[in-house]
């Protein structure tokens, strides 16, 4: 593959993977989130697909129809029907206003270059200059999850910050070991199954899937 | 001697498969003491077969047992038993055997023995998080608001946790690619013989180490263990405290080998004594104002793991033996209190320590084994953990960590005052009121057997630890602590 | 020759500009059921109202009768600095990123001192939300061209525009995109179109832009009106010139000039018409929510500085 077409994949492939973080901050809708969660899938197997055409490593190619099913398709999917099932769709008052959230994703893209400078110095390339914006898209994975009040919200955050690694992980090294790939996938399946599941029984305890309602434990 | 380690981790998923599909038979209320013997005999094995020739390896160098391993596989079988045990309920307890919960806590199990033989630290990591998925519905299983609230913050902090823990392995592994040789072997990486750079392996592995300390509960990670440990069912808090504490440790234990290996004690050290010592803090700050006992029991493993850390950043062979003996009689002791406690709730029907009162006059059969539980876990002879806390602090002394370890006597203290007070406002006093209702029977509340063992393997320790003394001097080794 | 083509260009601009509004007003008008007004009613507007007698109230100082006369010549002068027939420029006049923000700025605060001037509430709520309007929209119209400029090297726009001609597959680079679609918005938010204001308002409280010049009349409005629809006319130019800059005349001669003419005049058409179709389908927001709006706009823009950083 021609290092220039490279250049533009990964860039139109991370900057869908930013954008789209961008826009779950800003919007306060939650199936407009889990929507953008589809997006970002769809951008991660696509990086994934470029770098194992790049390098012609071609046991990626499997690994980025897996990062489609599992990121693009199933979580989404899992995710829309919490939604359904919890009546949640909107995400009325978090704890940030869109506008400051925004201001501080700018200020996290920042953070994220300067942090990742160590890692882009050790093995200069296309691939490892578009290292920030996989640890970008992890902090504001953190950001969602830190400012959101629903549990939906929560669990979107979980998935963002995990998208962002699965990115790094492709782009610093072209992915980890498959067996360890496929061990952290099915983890983190679960653990969105897990929390699905959490969600629904607090519907049901608290009548509503508000963060704030889980303040009986402290000292 | 490959078979071993097979043994100890399909027999639990087969024993959980079993549990699923037959989840009212009553077999299954024994199948996690079942399981946690077969542990034990493994662990036991290994050691045996590390001990004659060296370590074993399988599965094409991805799971290997060296002496550390043995040692802390038998451990983990030593506390689950009691756990599992002490947490037994005979037949005419009156509650039907739950197949589901003995199947997660079979898992729990496998995922703790995954973790702790395997040599690839990507395999380890799918473990420890594993470690979360099998309990999170073991920490939820009592049902109700709080404990839905204490499951929802275990899951998710334990997973950001655990995600960045990835993040650091991944940079890791980039490091190892970047250097011309990609691997995420243990037994590779500790070596010293692939050069990183510097920059990137030291990110890494702060990243992995501050991962694993959430699931370790080391401050400032520490704020789902309180909730979680005080919520879930007695055994479970007992498993969660002995044994998955006690792994994620051993991961960080790992972690301080590759990177004093590669980058020199300088960093790890630094870590590792601001998180023992805040853990510490955090501990001594808040025990004296619990109000729940079991929480308090937490933040007592919170200011043990404080402990541990310091150890660990100290370094050398006394305090590296004292950390792994600490691990031992932390868990017997911490597993046998978590279990007489829900023993007490079941009983006096309230979790807050003012409610509870003069329990060795009015039910002995809960006071003694709660007040000598106690007493090893403040660290007082003879029990064993008197020994290995002096030989952390010793031992750090020692290696140059004179003020961190003078602070952390001081905390060591606050923290002892305040279990000892609320100790005593339990367990001492004359009976005030009414007697209390007729005790229930034996048969209700359970065993006092592996209370008993336990206690008694924890007061033997300190002086009869020649039989584990090469074992541990060959761990110690493998954690480089001669050097 | 370059005076001439500048000359050229202002004339025509100022020519088209009502032709534009009408157009973008006749094409709102049908797609929402109604006949409309006609293409040339602008032009019938402000000719009469440039005939008009001017009253202007007590007391109010010379603000109403200079400002309107800053923002047409703030908005003529940003006819003749942005690139839109031609990429030359004058020696003297530079067509910095920089002196094109100040200038606009310029209209911007005369049009804000004017609404001050009159001392009603109605004038002094105008300004205020003009003005807060344009705090959050200059960031982003720096950092977005200074996102394309990048590559280029120089924040000339000419020199900006005339790479992006020579170089056809960066427009479409993510770079490329994000930072247009950050000025689109950033064009809807300076000349009050929806959803940041309704420039058909009636109703006071609503008013951004109408706000400000409730108290002019006659040839004061004249100028008024003529001078915004002649900031959006140029400022459509130069975002329909970033975006697609082909037919721009970056040689001197006769037939490129006229082709580079004829062609932004299409451009830009067709650009209003689409602002004008868009306008129908959105729902004006409330004034708490635009700052949402344009601080997604700014990190639209920053993040295609990033992404330029990535393929630099």
């Amino acid at each position: 593959m021609p290092e220039a077409l490279f250049s533009e994949l990964l860039a139109a492939t991370t900057g869908l993977l930013l954008l789209s973080a961008t826009l779950q901050v800003w919007r306060r809708s939650l199936t407009a989130s889990i929507r953008l969660l589809a997006v970002q899938g769809v951008a991660l197997a696509g990086l994934v697909a470029a770098i194992g055409l790049h390098d012609h490593e071609l046991e990626l190619l499997p690994v980025a129809l897996l990062v489609l099913v599992l990121k693009a398709a199933t979580m989404p999917w899992v995710l829309s029907r919490v939604s359904r099932a919890t009546g949640a769709t909107r995400e009325e008052t978090p704890r940030m206003n869109p506008t400051s959230a925004l201001m501080v994703v700018a200020l996290l893209t920042t953070l994220a270059y300067v942090v990742s400078q160590p890692v882009v110095a050790v093995n200069p390339g296309p691939a490892s200059r578009a290292v920030p914006i996989g640890v970008a898209l992890a902090l504001i994975g953190f950001l969602v999850l830190l400012t959101r009040r629903r549990a939906l919200s929560q669990l979107i955050g979980f998935v963002v910050l995990d998208n962002g690694i699965a990115a790094v992980a492709f782009l610093t090294a072209g992915g980890v070991p498959l067996v360890v790939e496929l061990g952290a996938s099915l983890d983190v399946l679960l653990i969105v199954l897990i929390l699905r599941v959490l969600t629904s029984r607090m519907q049901l305890a608290f009548g509503d899937t508000d963060l704030d309602d889980l303040t009986e434990l402290r000292d | 001697m490959a078979a071993l380690i097979w043994i100890s981790l399909a027999l639990p998923m087969l024993v959980a498969a079993a549990a699923l599909w037959r989840p009212r038979a009553e077999w299954t209320r024994y199948s996690q003491t079942g399981t946690a013997v077969i542990e034990l005999v493994c662990g036991v094995g290994l050691v045996l077969a590390v001990r004659s020739g060296g370590p074993v390896v399988t599965a094409g160098g991805l799971l290997r047992v060296d002496a550390l391993s043995a040692y802390l596989l038998t451990v983990v079988g030593a506390v689950a038993v009691t756990a599992t045990w002490g947490g037994l309920r005979p037949r005419s307890a009156g509650r039907p055997p739950n197949g589901r919960y003995s199947a997660l806590i079979c898992l729990f199990l496998a995922a703790m023995c995954l973790a702790l033989l395997a040599d690839n630290l990507g395999i380890l990591w799918v473990a420890i998080e594993g470690t979360t998925i099998a309990t999170a519905f073991l920490v939820g299983s009592r049902g109700g608001r709080r404990a839905l609230e204490a499951a929802w913050k275990y899951v998710v902090l334990g997973s950001v946790g655990v995600a960045i823990a990835f993040l650091g392995l991944v940079l890791l592994y980039a490091a190892t690619e970047a250097a011309g040789h990609p691997t995420l072997s243990w037994l590779a990486l500790s070596d010293g013989s692939i050069t990183l750079d510097p920059g990137l392996a030291r990110t890494a592995l702060a990243l992995a180490v501050l991962g694993f300390a959430t699931k370790a509960g080391l401050a400032p990670m520490h704020s789902w263990l309180p909730d979680a440990h005080s919520q879930a069912p007695a055994p479970v808090s007992g498993l969660m405290s002995g044994v998955l504490l006690s792994v994620a440790f051993y991961a960080i234990l790992r972690m301080r080998t590759i990177s004093d290996a590669l980058l020199g004690p300088g960093l790890m050290r630094g870590l590792l004594l601001a998180g023992g010592l805040l853990s510490l803090a955090v501990a001594a700050a808040l025990i004296l104002r619990q109000r729940d006992y079991k929480r308090m029991l937490a933040y007592s493993s919170i200011e043990h793991m404080g402990l541990l850390a310091l150890g660990a950043a100290a370094g050398g062979p006394l305090a590296l033996a004292a950390v792994l003996l600490h691990i031992l009689g932390h868990g017997l002791t911490k597993a046998s209190m978590f279990v007489v406690a829900g023993r007490v709730l079941s009983v006096e029907g309230s979790s807050k320590i003012a409610d509870v009162h003069s329990l060795l006059a009015r039910r002995p059969r809960l006071g003694v084994p709660f007040l000598a539980g106690m007493v090893a876990l403040l660290g007082l002879p003879p029990f064993g953990l008197f020994f290995t806390e002096l030989g952390i602090i010793v031992g750090g002394w020692q290696r140059g960590l004179g003020w961190p370890m003078g602070v952390a006597l001081v905390l060591l203290l606050v923290v002892f005052a305040g279990l000892a007070q609320h100790t005593a406002s339990m367990t001492l006093g004359e009976e005030l009121e009414a007697p209390a209702g007729p005790a229930p029977a034996k048969s209700v509340q359970g065993s006092n057997v592996p209370i008993a063992l336990a206690l008694a393997i924890t007061a033997v320790l300190g002086f009869a630890a020649w039989p584990l003394a090469h074992l541990l001097a060959d761990a110690v080794a493998v954690l480089g602590g001669a050097r | 020759m370059t005076l001439l083509i500048l000359v050229v260009q202002a004339i025509a601009m100022v020519a088209l500009t009502p032709v534009l509004i009408g157009a973008m007003r006749q094409v709102r008008s049908r797609l929402e059921g109604r006949v409309g007004a006609g293409v040339l009613q602008p032009w019938r507007d402000v000719r009469k109202l440039l005939r008009k007698e001017t009253l202007r109230a007590e007391g109010t100082g010379g603000i109403l009768a200079a400002a309107p006369l800053v923002l047409m010549a703030s908005s003529v002068l940003l006819c003749v600095l942005v690139p839109l027939v031609s990429t030359r420029t004058l020696p003297l006049v530079p067509d910095d990123l920089f002196v094109v923000v100040s200038v606009l700025l310029i209209g911007t605060v005369a049009l804000a001192l004017l609404g001050l001037g009159a001392g009603t509430a109605f004038g002094g709520m105008g300004s205020s939300r003009h003005m807060t309007i344009a705090a959050l929209v200059e960031p982003t119209v720096l950092v977005a061209v200074y996102a394309l400029s990048i590559p280029v090297g120089t924040s000339a726009l000419s020199s900006i525009v005339q790479a992006r001609v020579k170089d056809p597959a960066g427009l479409i680079s993510p770079v490329s995109l994000l930072a247009i679609v950050a000025l689109v918005l950033v064009v809807l938010a300076e000349t009050g179109r929806l959803p940041v204001d309704n420039p058909s308002t009636h109703l006071e409280l609503t008013m951004i832009h109408e706000a400000m010049t409730l108290e002019s009349s006659g040839r004061d409005l004249g100028w008024l009106e003529l001078g915004s629809w002649l900031r959006l006319t140029a400022l459509l130019g130069l975002v329909v010139n970033l975006a697609v800059p082909w037919g721009v005349a970056i040689h001197l001669n006769a037939g490129s000039v006229l082709l580079g003419l004829v062609a932004i005049v299409l451009k830009v058409v067709a650009a209003g018409l689409l602002v004008a179709a868009g306008e129908v389908f959105t729902a004006k927001l409330r004034l708490f929510r635009v700052p949402e709006l344009l601080a997604g706009s700014f990190v639209l823009a920053f993040l295609a500085v990033t992404a330029s950083y990535l393929v630099a």
